[in-house]
């Protein structure tokens, strides 16, 4: 005999929820449900993580020799562009908002859809016209440029697909722009009755936080890519210093929308983690407006430091005094989350199911991400490590350490809600464990790489390195197949999975508190919230449900 | 689901993921907020680079901004602060249910706007016909000898002494222009306005570093180098103004769809956020300009006039 | 400084201030162990001792307390601070140049580094300094971005076009140093790199008045090939390099990039040493430079018969062969001293003139 929480009796209403509600293929590409919506987005997501990893493996496999044999100084340059791309614009960045965000941040907030559901459905056409586009320049032939686009050698000297690459990424940054709207918007004014600013679950300020950089710094790089084009084409003298243009000016731009978007990427999975650690701790989450200001914070913040990108670029070194100060300060409001989220173990109830054990990944690999960053932002280190292998191990340990683990460990949390079916909680874990010793073992040897001194976007390398390129390859196998795994047995789910009940977990959520998978309009009734966030004893949080408790057997 | 909404008051213009009409109303304002606060950074963009290059080459930017029509371009700005009068009003007589005033005044708002992008036209035009336009090849093109050119900029002086007032007192000097360009490239022929700039400058040891090496070559000014820099100023210009008349020509249809629906008798006291949001975008439209014409068409000119 | 070579897995240190770098770095490792070990055993102790003990228990409710947030966020941010002064200080001594230095002049081009000393001598991808001695390189480029980067020196500096930036060391230690580009530069960036010789003042004042003593020709020419000119690092034993393979060539025909056909004899390799566009072989780009005055006649007969041992000829050349002797010698056989220039152009906007590289 166990419990399952089942929000109605589904014996006497007729299931309907947005997955059956229409079957046709127009169904799905013209809804204006956000739940339809983020599972369009979760196909396109994945797959072009698939491609992204596949230009990935290749990377590695042509660095595990020093020499470069099996791909051509030629074919490396474009193979390492390609995977910067693919992973950044089209990954990483609307990874968790557009997918899990979209799903879940009108479910949270008890909303019946996002504010704009027009919006949302364009944002998505926005971001597959970019990634065909993007797709197409480098079938055609691919850029060479790396992902930062750096002036001169984009503007006049690459032979690549420059512009057209660019043009992608441009289309790409408004649909970006448009799920940050929608969001921001949707938490101000469609929240539920009851649901002030400090009830909504951390989810929400990360996402709230997010967006905020989507519209304030997307537009910024949209411009720069504009004008990127326009050089290239026309020759407008702004970027190429050969016509009187400034190259340093083009990477200003550039980092001031890029290195937000560092956070774009790394918020909403800190904003999952919350989620994951408090729900399955079933505690409320130590000091909650900390938490949640420092999302902000880091929003904020985290717009004054992109000159730490270019502490050896020949920028002024009182400039490079600046920007190292501000990046010291914006690494407080992250020591700030590691250590509530610390203490939001202390006397909890922690079960380990799979998500958990993303959640406790995360922390390892964000901990060694962000102390990392501590090494670069300081100017008089950076200066050795810059465009090393530290570099490319630190923001592998923040994107893929945090944002990926996030990610997965969101989807692993979510997926009973998302389809109404049970994975398999074995593969899962399994799966867990691989990804984070594949992990460690992939990007750990890359920082004793970097201060050693083998410099970033090399394809041929010193001999006396490739013990360690080896490690990394080697990693990077281990990690392919954790990261395989959770492919087949999510997908296997769909079919055999067993059915998981409203409420796998017994959580307080709003989400929690409507059928799996939901309906169309998310809830049968209007939720009305009378509990704070986290909120796990009986008198609150749990007693509306419990009249909705039937056993089964 | 149906059915707990079938007894509730739909109003038009509802939509479905809405309670009620305020929060309809409240959504679009915030969400035109959050697009304006958008359109401020990609416009910020702009913005940075024409600073930046600003003061690198003020000369350069002072010796284009004097090609520009300062009467036609605050001619401008006072056609778009009636617009946004205008604009003003169509909401107040949206508020007021007042459905004729409010065609109207949306009418008004769509000839204001359309006289702005005329006036804009113009002024293109006249960059088109003396080469200013910083894309290859997409000047006028007039045939005539390269020879010719060397008298060239005696009478680019002088059509340009009849605004600087270097001509004699009442004496007004017919503006003749030999304009030559076989091949529709940029050409900057003001070299001996341009010289006696950078030679004030110089004197006046204002010149940045930047142009100590932007202007010269071998210590000798290099007007070839020069009218590379003046370049960037008209691609600054362009790519500004373009963007602003790209705005305006979004606005002008905006202000279509109301006018068709204000027609239908749509808005009224109960429902005219369409209205507010598009206003608010007709204003932000304005403000842009606001901060482009002096930008453009003012800072600098004291250096010639 | 103090020897280091015992840590596994470290760089060498070769630098005045390499060890106000690794002290720096190990100071950073300190905190991040101390808040890394903690964090880590926090958690391990936690999930352990409060692991689910009952199916959707409800525990006590702690909301948070402001003492200790205040706290977590002190410390950080105090130890955030002494980082950033120290790195700050680290920070300056390498970026700030000292007065009394020794110019070298720089120049990336795709994908090679040219240097010039005071002297005049020139240098391909490979750069020759003192012990001991305050180097400031003045760098700019031709083309694009490139970045000086010299792990042993724990230093490095982007190199833009148009301008100038600075970068200066004081090597401590002689030896070979890796030299590498570590900004993205393109087709062959990985390739842009050479070494740092790291000399004796003595050895230095040497290499740079072209003395050998006690070597034949061949020795001469083998020393000048691999280490002085830095032939070597374009022109390998295969034609893998960025220039043809030298070995075995003498005396037969090459195929040139303009259709022509050309026996390789002595005149040939002067004339391609001084005038490299001059004659291009099949299947490489023009991208050597010139080394017209940088070596003497006896050096470039020495080359040559260098060049000649490669294959297998060892008829030594007479070592005071006048160039005149050769027909095509149409180069001046005078060494004339060059001007101690920058390798560019001193006015920094002389790479607008550069076009191309493609």
């Amino acid at each position: 005999m166990e419990k399952v929480l089942e929000v109605r009796d589904k014996t006497k209403t007729p299931e309907l929820n947005y997955l059956n509600n229409g079957y046709s293929v127009a169904s799905w590409l013209l809804t204006k449900d956000h739940k339809r919506i983020a599972m369009l987005y979760l196909a396109s997501v994945s797959f072009f993580f698939m491609l992204g990893g596949f230009f990935a493996a290749l990377i590695r496999l042509e660095l595990m020799t020093p020499n470069s044999d099996l791909l051509q100084a030629a074919s490396y340059n474009r193979v390492f562009t390609a995977h910067g791309i693919i992973m950044v614009f089209l990954f990483l960045i609307p990874a968790i908002p557009a997918t899990i965000g979209n799903f879940f941040v009108p479910l949270m907030i008890g909303a019946k859809d996002l504010a704009f559901p027009r919006i949302n459905l364009l944002s998505w056409y926005l971001y597959m016209a970019g990634g065909l586009v993007a797709a197409y320049a480098l079938l055609q032939g691919g850029v060479d440029t790396g992902w930062t686009f750096y002036a001169p050698y984009s503007t006049t000297f690459s032979n690549g697909w420059v512009v057209v690459t660019g043009l992608g990424a441009f289309i790409i940054g408004f649909s970006s722009i448009l799920t940050g709207l929608n969001f921001i918007v949707t938490i101000h004014t469609m929240r539920a009755p009851g649901m002030t600013w400090f009830r909504l679950p951390l989810f929400i300020w990360s996402h709230y936080a997010t967006s905020l950089i989507m519209i304030l710094g997307t537009p910024v790089i949209a411009i720069t890519i504009l004008l990127l084009a326009l050089e290239r084409i026309a020759k407008i003298g702004i970027f190429d210093p050969a016509i009187g243009g400034d190259p340093i000016l083009f990477q200003h731009l550039f980092w001031f929308y890029s290195h937000p978007a560092v956070y774009i990427m790394i918020l909403p999975s800190m904003g999952i983690i919350s989620e994951l650690i408090a729900n399955f701790s079933r505690k409320r989450i130590f000091g909650y407006e900390f938490v949640a200001f420092s999302s902000i914070a880091i929003a904020v913040i985290g717009f004054l430091v992109w000159g730490h990108h270019l502490f050896v670029s020949g920028q002024s070194i009182y400039a490079g005094l600046v920007f190292s100060i501000l990046t010291m300060i914006v690494a407080v409001p992250s020591a700030v989350k590691v250590f509530n989220w610390t203490a939001t173990l202390y006397k909890g109830s922690i079960s380990f199911d799979t998500p958990m054990l993303y959640a406790f990944s995360f922390l390892g690999l964000f901990l060694v991400g962000g102390l990392t960053g501590l090494f670069l932002g300081t100017a008089g280190m950076d200066i050795h490590l810059s465009d090393t292998y530290f570099i490319i191990a630190h923001f592998h340990y923040v994107m893929v350490g945090s944002t990926v683990i996030g990610y997965l460990g969101g989807i692993h949390y979510w997926w009973s809600k998302m389809t109404g079916k049970e994975y398999s909680e074995f593969w899962g874990k399994i799966s867990a464990m691989l990804v984070f010793i594949g992990f460690n073992l992939t990007f750990f040897p890359q920082f004793i790489l970097g201060y050693l001194g083998m410099p970033r976007r090399y394809a041929s390398y010193a001999e006396e390195l490739q013990v360690l390129n080896i490690f990394s390859t080697a990693g990077a196998g281990v990690l392919a197949i954790g990261m395989i795994m959770p492919v087949i047995y999510l997908t296997a789910s769909l079919f055999n999975g067993k059915d998981a009940g409203d409420n796998r977990w017994h959580l307080p959520g709003l989400e929690w508190r409507t059928s799996s998978p939901p309906p169309t309009e998310n809830f049968y009734e209007p939720p009305v919230v009378t509990w704070e966030a986290y909120d796990f004893s009986d008198e609150n949080g749990l007693e509306p449900r419990k009249e909705l408790t039937k056993e089964t057997v | 689901m149906s059915d707990t909404h079938a007894h509730d008051y739909h109003p038009p213009g509802l939509q479905h993921q809405f309670e009620d009409m305020k929060q309809q109303e409240e959504s679009n304002i915030i969400g035109m907020w959050m697009f304006l606060a958008q359109e401020i950074m990609f416009f910020g963009g702009l913005f940075t680079a024409y600073l930046i290059f600003r003061s690198k080459y003020p000369m350069a930017f002072a010796a284009g901004s004097n090609h520009l029509d300062a009467f036609l371009g605050g001619l401008n700005t006072l056609v778009l602060i009636v617009s946004s009068l205008t604009m003003a009003l169509t909401v107040y007589y949206a508020q007021k249910n007042n459905r004729n005033m409010q065609v109207i005044m949306i009418v008004l708002t769509m000839i204001f706007g359309t006289v702005f992008l005329g006036v804009k036209a113009v002024e293109y035009t006249d960059k088109y016909n003396h080469g200013l336009v910083p894309f290859a090849t997409w000047n006028k093109k007039t045939k005539g000898e390269a020879q010719a050119k060397t008298e060239a900029p005696k009478e680019v002086k002088n059509f340009f002494a009849s605004e600087g007032g270097k001509a004699p007192a009442g004496a007004k000097v017919e503006e003749k222009h030999d304009y030559i360009n076989p091949t529709g490239q940029f050409q900057w022929n003001s070299q001996g306005e341009s010289n006696e700039l950078i030679l004030e400058a110089q004197k006046g040891n204002f010149l940045t570093e930047d142009e100590k090496i932007g202007y010269f070559t071998n210590g000798e000014i290099d007007q070839k180098k020069f009218e590379g820099r003046v370049r960037i100023f008209f691609w600054i210009y362009f790519a500004m103004t373009g963007l602003h008349a790209l705005h305006m020509i979004i606005g002008l249809g905006l202000m279509l769809w109301l006018l068709i629906m204000a027609w239908r008798g749509t808005y009224s006291a109960q429902y005219y956020s369409p209205v507010e949001i598009s206003g608010l975008y007709w204003h932000f439209v304005d403000i842009v300009w606001i901060f482009l014409f002096p930008l453009l068409y003012l800072l600098g000119r004291h250096f010639i006039h | 400084m103090q020897n280091n070579s015992w840590i596994p897995l470290f760089p060498e240190q070769a630098s005045s201030f390499a060890w106000q770098v690794d002290l720096l770095y190990f100071y950073i490792i300190a905190v991040c162990l101390f808040f890394g070990t903690s964090v880590v055993i926090a958690v391990t102790w936690f999930a352990w001792q409060y692991r689910e003990k009952e199916k959707f228990a409800t525990p006590k409710e702690i909301h948070g307390s402001n003492v200790l947030e205040l706290t977590w966020t002190a410390i950080p941010f105090v130890i955030a601070m002494t980082i950033f002064v120290f790195g700050s200080y680290v920070f300056f001594n390498l970026y700030r140049m000292p007065a009394d230095t020794m110019d070298i002049y720089v120049v990336g081009k795709q994908w090679m580094w040219k240097f010039q000393h005071g002297t005049g001598q020139r240098e391909i991808n490979e750069l020759h300094v003192p012990v001991g001695r305050k180097i400031k390189l003045v760098m700019t480029t031709e083309d694009v971005l490139h970045d000086v980067f010299i792990p042993a020196f724990r230093t490095k500096a982007d190199v833009v076009p148009g301008r100038y930036t600075y970068l200066w060391f004081e090597a401590t230690k002689p030896g070979k140093y890796h030299l590498y580009c570590a900004e993205y530069c393109g087709l062959n960036h990985s390739g842009m790199g050479g070494w740092i010789y790291v000399m004796e003042q003595r050895d230095y004042d040497n290499w740079l008045a072209g003395n050998v003593t006690n070597q034949t020709p061949v020795e001469s020419g083998q020393d000048l090939f691999q280490n002085k000119l830095g032939c070597a690092s374009c022109h390998q034993e295969t034609n893998q390099g960025r220039g043809p393979s030298l070995k075995g060539i003498f005396g037969k025909d090459q195929k040139l990039t303009n259709g022509q056909t050309v026996s390789v004899n002595e005149s040939y390799i002067k004339e391609s040493i001084l005038n490299p566009q001059g004659q291009i072989v099949e299947g490489f780009q023009p991208i050597m430079p010139t080394f017209k005055g940088q070596v003497s006649e006896d050096q470039l007969n020495h080359i040559v018969a260098y060049i000649k041992s490669l294959s297998g000829n060892t008829t030594p050349t007479m070592t005071s062969s006048p160039a005149a002797k050769t027909p095509t010698a149409a180069t001046p056989a005078k060494v004339e001293p060059t001007p101690a220039k920058p390798a560019g152009s001193p006015n920094p906007s002389a790479p607008s003139n550069v076009k191309g590289g493609k």
